[in-house]
């Protein structure tokens, strides 16, 4: 597999580090505008060629082959659509592109080409969250959830780091119709969108500055976040994202008719909320049994994986890489369906014009 | 103007990253030796707290605030207007690779540039770092000094500072030799003094909730700030020193040791385990191979370049700086373990 990427920022090392564990795969040329960022990346990692233009990427990656965009959001929908131009299957890094027109445009020039596109939601592929799949197409639910909730915290840190990432007034992020959100908040609705059956849900939201964010002066900025989804009268959601509340959850809760299910992605442990009930005092003593032995199963698995060498930080982006390339191949779906890349952003673009 | 000097009093001198912890000590240092005409860039976001504490008494002098991105090329530019001496001094907290890269080198080609589009520069006066050098064929003990090997397996030595400033120092370079630019280099050892509260990692780690003491005997490449901020300000007027590199360490310096005992006992008391260099060094044997064969489960945070170069222990010497830019400490070791030790108690007593 013809790899090429495109921004050889931060999250391209993750990329290729991730790259360079799949078998097969071979990362045949990096660019960037500035081309001394894509020198430096070349320099580190074992690809063919340095660009600064894109075309000449295209040209080495070559038609079938596949481009990993990992530059700013602005610039997401422009590239991609070069990319699909030239003939390659498309990454996209996460948020998908800057609001649900865009990637619908998107989406219709790849099937129009009959190449493949994904988002970057690698947070759906973590050890628990694909545990948690298997469970709920397994039935553990007694059928699709009815409720969810999904945190998705970030930490600012102290004041003086929260000051100097928000400080640029012409940094990227600025630019973005949902600022600061737009950039983070995609993997935690993506976690709901997957269980969404409809595709215009209503959405209300909430929004804020926090109290440290207005302490160094930044009124433009919201990075408290509060939103209910309801999906008719079926599926109702709530999704949080919040840079102060202790500890920084990232999680999702679903709820079905019969259990429920908590899947951490922080300690990397799912949890099945078992909806019987007991007796009298037995309610008290035989779940929260039932519970600690849940914890001590997800600490064997995890050290397990771990022993394995499986237990990655960055695992959930590998996976994620390995199933688009096996769609790329024509052996199997796109991992992420279309239908929940464009819920995530139309979502995303109703919550931003609400704030 | 001194006979030694390619710099007058009147020459508008710039000092990128002015409001840092060295940053501020250098504008102190050229006030003080009478350059009035300065120009302090900025973030816009940076604390200026420390330039407005030292400009207070300062009416006589000409000081213009810049405040500005060096990745913008256009603030570059003004930055550089009409500019006799650069001291660049700006660097990125980054902890990745590729945000060391691009606040480190990008900012640098972005200023280097915009000097050759206003061309008056006499000099700029790159602050690299201690962390460029590589220690592996030097033995504990041997000296490292300018002439020494720089590292250049960044991946294998996992340290996102040491390949951010190794490669600003390479494009410095590169643009003197290719389009004439006058520049010198100053790498600082360890720089301890007011306004930082930690302990130098060459004394050792806190990574896993314990303190970890692995400098043991080693002599510390220690400069106070005030002292290395002289030579930096040396660094840039004085003539004759084009393309030369000087590393600032201060003379007397204490071993990793004595000055752990000195904090404990003048800053705050917390206890330490000491782990010998070679125990700790074959420590990184095992991380660096359990990190390759797990793929990065790991990251080679703890390696063998990394070891060596932070607490292998070698000879400092200052004899360079000495001889060529007539710099000598203006502070004492031990009035400068005094300063830094109550600025360091007062700054944790104010957080407890």
């Amino acid at each position: 597999m013809k790899i090429g990427i495109i921004g050889c920022g931060k999250i391209a090392d993750q990329h290729a580090d991730q790259l360079l564990r799949i078998p097969g795969c071979e990362i045949v040329a990096v660019c960037d505008s500035e081309e001394l960022m894509a020198k430096q990346l070349y320099e580190r990692f074992p690809v063919k060629y340095y660009f600064r233009e894109t075309e000449r990427l295209l040209d080495a990656v070559g038609p079938g082959g596949v481009v990993h965009i990992t530059t700013p959001p602005l610039s997401h929908y422009e590239l991609g659509l070069i990319c699909l131009d030239a003939g390659c299957h498309v990454y996209m890094e996460k948020p998908f592109t800057v609001n649900a027109t865009e990637a619908a445009s998107l989406i219709r020039k790849a099937e129009e080409k009959n190449l493949k596109v994904t988002a970057g939601h690698n947070a759906q592929f973590t050890h628990a969250s694909c545990r948690m799949r298997e469970l709920v197409r397994g039935g553990y639910l007694g059928g699709p959830p009815f409720h969810m909730e999904a945190y998705y915290c970030y930490d600012l840190g102290d004041q003086a780091y929260a000051k100097a990432l928000l400080g640029d007034s012409g940094h990227w992020v600025r630019k973005l119709p949902g600022k600061l959100l737009h950039n983070i908040i995609s993997h935690g609705i993506s976690k709901i969108t997957e269980f969404l059956p409809g595709e215009n849900p209503t959405v209300i939201a909430h929004g804020f500055p926090s109290q440290l964010l207005r302490s160094i002066g930044e009124k433009d900025i919201v990075d408290e976040l509060r939103v209910i989804i309801a999906d008719g009268n079926e599926v109702t959601a709530y999704f949080t994202f919040s840079t102060q509340m202790s500890p920084k959850l990232h999680q999702l809760r679903l709820y079905g008719p019969k259990n429920g299910l908590i899947v951490d992605d922080d300690h990397q442990t799912l949890v099945q909320l078992n909806g019987s009930t007991y007796k009298s005092f037995l309610e008290q003593f035989i779940p929260p049994w039932i519970i600690a032995k849940e914890y001590a199963g997800n600490f064997f698995f995890n050290v397990e994986k771990f022993i394995r060498r499986d237990f990655h930080s960055n695992h959930g982006m590998k996976i994620l890489f390995e199933s688009f390339y096996r769609s790329v191949n024509g052996e199997g779906p796109v991992p992420i369906p279309y239908k929940e890349i464009l819920l995530t952003t139309k979502i995303m673009d109703n919550i931003f014009s609400q704030l | 103007m001194s006979a030694n000097q390619i710099v007058t009093p009147h020459d508008l001198i710039l000092v990128t990253g002015a409001n840092g912890f060295i940053g501020s000590r250098v504008v102190r240092t050229l006030l003080d030796r009478g350059f009035h005409n300065l120009r302090c860039f900025v973030r816009p976001s940076g604390n200026m707290t420390r330039l407005r504490d030292l400009l207070v008494d300062r009416k006589d002098a000409r000081i213009e605030i810049v405040h500005g991105n060096l990745l913008s090329r256009e603030d570059c530019e003004k930055a550089a207007d009409g500019i006799a001496v650069i001291y660049h001094l700006a660097a990125g907290i980054e902890k990745t690779f590729p945000g060391s890269f691009m606040n480190s080198v990008v900012t640098t080609r972005n200023l280097l540039e915009a000097v050759l589009k206003k061309g008056c520069l006499k000099r700029i006066v790159n602050v690299s770092s201690f962390a460029v050098y590589s220690n592996m064929n030097i033995p504990r003990g041997g000296v490292l000094d300018e002439s020494c090997e720089l590292e250049s397996r960044f991946m294998e030595r996992f340290e996102a500072y040491a390949f951010g400033k190794a490669k600003q120092d390479e494009i410095v370079q590169e643009y003197g030799r290719k389009h004439g630019i006058p520049y010198v280099i100053v790498r600082p050892g360890a720089v301890f003094g007011p306004g930082k509260i930690g302990l130098t990692g060459r004394v050792g780690i806190d990574t896993f909730g314990f303190f970890i003491h692995l400098g043991g005997s080693n002599r510390l490449p220690l400069t106070y700030v005030d002292n290395c901020a002289e030579a930096i300000v040396l660094a840039g007027i004085v003539e004759g020193v084009e393309g030369e590199v000087f590393n600032v360490v201060d003379d007397g310096m204490p071993t990793s040791r004595e000055f752990l005992k000195m904090y404990k006992k003048r800053v705050r008391s917390f206890r330490s385990i000491f782990i010998p260099y070679s125990l700790f060094y074959g420590l990184c044997v095992l991380w660096e191979k359990y990190s390759r064969w797990s793929e990065g489960q790991l990251p080679p945070a703890f390696n063998r370049r990394r070891c060596a170069a932070e607490w292998k222990g070698n000879r400092y010497p200052n004899e360079k700086l000495k001889r060529l830019l007539g710099w000598k400490p203006k502070v004492s070791y031990d009035e400068g373990v005094r300063r830094f030790s109550d600025f360091a108690r007062t700054q944790k007593e104010n957080t407890t």
